[in-house]
């Protein structure tokens, strides 16, 4: 019995090889191999943006793809040629193949499609499979447009600190009021619950597994705008039918691929890119990005696109909401809104009752807005908001009044208005009375002092940045500064918004000490505190942080010093174009060389164009003077 | 006991996301998925989307399978895509809080979506809006038991209304 069925298995694993000798079907595919290596197919940049194929460092392809299961050809993920054969191969069998498991002219409908245009397939000698699934999918998904969609950055969430993009199928028939039916493309890690720091690591070195998905767009609406507060960016594309069809063609495809996870360049918005090549191969979008893929980047090289990008819509985050609404208060109201706020019977005192029941609307739903974010954000009062809400909704009910129009402007332009994420910049400066020479150069994103507009008001994220100097009384060269990491974020606290503001940085930079003239210093600072906002010119933003501070370097005793403070200041917008900064702290060291350090800092930054900044500095730490004058250009 | 830690974990992941829904102490089993069936007796591997989807709103993470494209029918999506038959119980429960919101106030784009996929005509909507604002007291505490309970008192109270009855009638 055994030996039968192994006999059987032997039998069917050789039958295909037998029959590739005479059957009809295998000589036309012996013609069309030939073919489309007559044509050199597997050289088209159709075929390797299909394949996501890029070129490796000895000339050769290989697939960003990383499974295997998404190649026909053992070697495919190396070998565009040995894959293109394997995949017409398999277009003549019925076998189900890949993740998705359907046959190979359904499970690649767009291979199979484009190949079928360059070839001619006679249909008569390599028959066609009907794929239902893949048109259920696409009358589902019921395509009429594509909007690129871009959740602004999230400081609070370092995966989300560039922001993030996804696309949104807009379906036939819909208006501005059904679009959250819409489904969405999007690329993100499968990330297992949990994950906290080991995330950062793994999501930056490849170790988690990346997938598309079309999750509806009402609930990454309530994902962003509800729970994560970020303002939402709606860019509408001007794609044509074939376009879109060819783009959710290779969408549905991708189900059967993961591509290894890398935060910073093969991540959201550089898969959603290649998505778009698909639907039009004349775009040239992923090899504009080399090392990081930064999703406001992405944004900026679609806008750029000929006649690509139709409209920007907005779409304000929940807190946005709610600040802009309070704003816009008469101070009557806004005692009003308080009373409801601290007890929902005052929405039926008779004084409440006078007002018009527009402005009563406003109020009950304004409150009804700030107690459902608050049950959001405050999980262990979060019934006794609900319970609230649920008053302040019974009597909302009762007023049959549309609630008046109210627009909600962002506090910050479009992502794309903002400068370009990479930075460069000479200047001059004179430290402790000697003149130096200034080079710096920034990988990304933006400082307090950069120019406001397009980015997350009052955060700060910068990676690798470098700065170099010749310091002319010593005529000596100098990696002055190295940053690692350095993200602050400051959230002004009021009576509604309470957020800690906290900050980290981890860089090499120069010391100037008693016992060392300009030493190379490896240093970590961690803080955290609060902020409040006033407005006097235009807005200031206060700071106060306790931080932890660790310095190592030959400039101290033991090589090292370690210890805490507080630190302060205020960053101003004087003017739309002129910034101001400035901070002061004093740490005190304990551990390693016993020592304390005062430290003030004063600069400000012009702006004279969207990618130019001026800016000039002063700082003074314990023994050590520097004034520095620097232009920055944005790239 | 690992089943019973985890169902007690979903039912508490989804009693937040959706406070005062009770459904937990009822878990539906009947036939199709999500809301009314999560699936938590047959736990083992494949989490039913509703406790993903309510997870998602408590911690803003959709496993990104839940929707993986052509990954085959499994739980209550199709391809990445819902079911239709289970596409206004979805929307509503996880929309539950939003709905309750507009429906008090008569307007907004989720009461339109909810209009539009219960299949009420365009020119019907404002009709449809002012009954649930009118309604809005006994459909929220319909909506306390479980959020298929809204939608059902919903199409109850439109078959009931001398317009929308005839939208109803044909669900």
């Amino acid at each position: 019995m055994i030996i039968h069925i192994t006999l059987l298995c032997l039998g069917l694993f050789i039958l295909p090889s037998v029959a590739t000798a005479q059957d009809p079907s295998s000589t036309y595919l012996l013609q069309l191999i030939e073919r489309a290596d007559h044509k050199h197919l597997h050289q088209h940049r159709y075929w390797h943006l299909l394949l996501h194929y890029r070129q490796n460092f000895f000339g050769g392809y290989t697939s960003e793809v990383d499974d295997p299961g998404f190649f026909q050809a053992s070697e495919g993920k190396n070998d565009p040629q040995a894959e293109l054969h394997a995949t017409l191969e398999k277009f003549f069998s019925g076998d189900l193949v890949g993740r998705s498991k359907q046959v190979a002219q359904c499970a690649f409908i767009a291979r199979f499609q484009w190949l079928r245009a360059q070839l001619k397939f006679d249909e008569t000698r390599l028959p066609l499979h009907h794929c239902e699934r893949y048109e259920q999918w696409v009358n589902e998904l019921n395509p009429a447009s594509i909007t690129l969609i871009f959740p602004a950055a999230f400081m609070n969430n370092p995966v989300s600190m560039f922001g993030h993009s996804f696309l949104r199928i807009d379906q036939q028939d819909q208006t501005e009021h059904t679009r959250i039916l819409a489904y969405t493309v999007n690329y993100a890690a499968d990330v297992p619950p949990g994950a906290g720091l080991e995330f950062a690591f793994k999501g930056m070195l490849g170790g988690y597994q990346g997938f598309f998905s079309t999750i509806p767009y009402y609930i990454k609406v309530q994902e962003y705008r509800d729970i994560e507060n970020r303002d939402i960016w709606e860019y509408r594309l001007n794609l044509s039918p074939e376009e879109i069809h060819r783009l959710l063609m290779h969408t549905w495809e991708m189900g059967n691929a993961y591509f290894d996870y890398y935060f910073f360049k093969e991540n959201c918005a550089y898969h959603i890119l290649s998505l778009l090549e698909v639907a039009n191969p004349q775009f040239h979008l992923t090899d504009q990005f080399h090392f990081w893929t930064i999703p406001a980047d992405t944004i900026r090289l679609l806008i750029q696109q000929k006649d690509l990008v139709q409209d920007v819509s907005y779409r304000p985050a929940g807190s946005t909401n709610l600040k802009r609404k309070r704003a816009a208060l008469q101070p009557s109201e806004q005692f009003w809104l308080e009373q409801i706020i601290q007890d929902p019977s005052y929405a039926i005192a008779p004084d409440f009752l006078k007002l018009s029941q527009p402005r009563q609307t406003f109020l009950l739903d304004l409150a009804s807005d700030y107690l459902r974010y608050k049950g959001r954000t405050d999980s262990k009062q979060a019934d006794e908001y609900q319970t609230k809400n649920r008053s302040i909704l019974l009597q909302r009910s009762q007023i049959r009044v549309p609630s008046p129009a109210f627009s909600v402007a962002p506090f910050s332009l479009s992502p794309e208005q903002g400068h370009e994420t990479a930075r460069m910049g000479v200047g001059i400066g004179w430290r402790n009375d000697e003149l130096f020479e200034h080079i710096d150069i920034r990988a990304v994103y933006h400082d307090l002092l950069d120019p406001n507009p397009g980015y997350t008001p009052d955060s700060q994220v910068e990676l690798g940045a470098l700065s170099l100097r010749h310091y002319h009384g010593r005529n000596q060269f100098r990696i002055e500064q190295f940053t690692l990491v350095n993200v602050l974020s400051l959230a002004p606290i009021d009576s509604w918004f309470r957020s800690p503001s906290w900050k980290i940085r981890m860089e090499m930079n120069t010391v100037k000490t008693r016992s060392c003239d300009l030493c190379s210093n490896g240093h970590f600072n961690v803080g955290a505190g609060g902020a409040l906002e006033t407005h006097v010119f235009q807005r200031e933003v206060f700071f106060l942080m306790g931080e932890v501070d660790a310095n190592v370097s030959g400039a101290y005793d033991e090589n090292h010093r370690i210890g805490g403070g507080v630190s302060g200041g205020v960053v101003a917008n004087v003017t739309e174009n002129w910034k101001w900064l400035a901070s002061g702290g004093y740490l005190g060291y304990f551990l390693g060389h016993r020592s304390d350090d005062i430290q003030v800092s004063v600069g400000q930054r012009w702006t004279f164009a969207k990618n130019f900044a001026f800016r000039t500095t002063f700082t003074h730490h314990d023994r050590d003077n520097e004034l520095l004058a620097v232009f920055h250009g944005y790239f | 006991m690992i089943t019973r830690t985890v169902l007690v974990i979903t039912a508490t992941l989804f009693m937040f996301a959706t406070t005062g829904v009770a459904l937990a102490a009822h878990p539906d089993n009947g036939p199709g998925c999500g809301l009314g069936k999560l699936a938590w007796n047959s736990y083992a591997g494949q989490q039913s989307i509703g406790a993903q989807v309510l997870q998602s709103t408590t911690n803003g993470i959709v496993p990104s399978q839940t929707f993986g494209i052509s990954s085959g029918t499994s739980g209550c999506t199709n391809d990445g895509t819902i079911f239709a038959s289970e596409k206004v119980n979805v929307f509503a429960a996880v929309n539950f809080d939003n709905l309750a919101q507009e429906m008090a106030q008569g307007q907004g784009e989720h009461l339109t979506s909810l209009a539009t996929l219960m299949g009420i005509p365009a020119e019907q909507h404002g009709v449809f809006f002012a009954m649930a604002q009118e309604k809005y007291t006994t459909l929220i505490q319909a909506g306390e038991t479980s959020p298929k309970a809204v939608v059902k008192a919903i199409y109850s109270a439109m078959g009931s209304h001398p317009v929308l009855a005839q939208a109803s009638s044909t669900k």
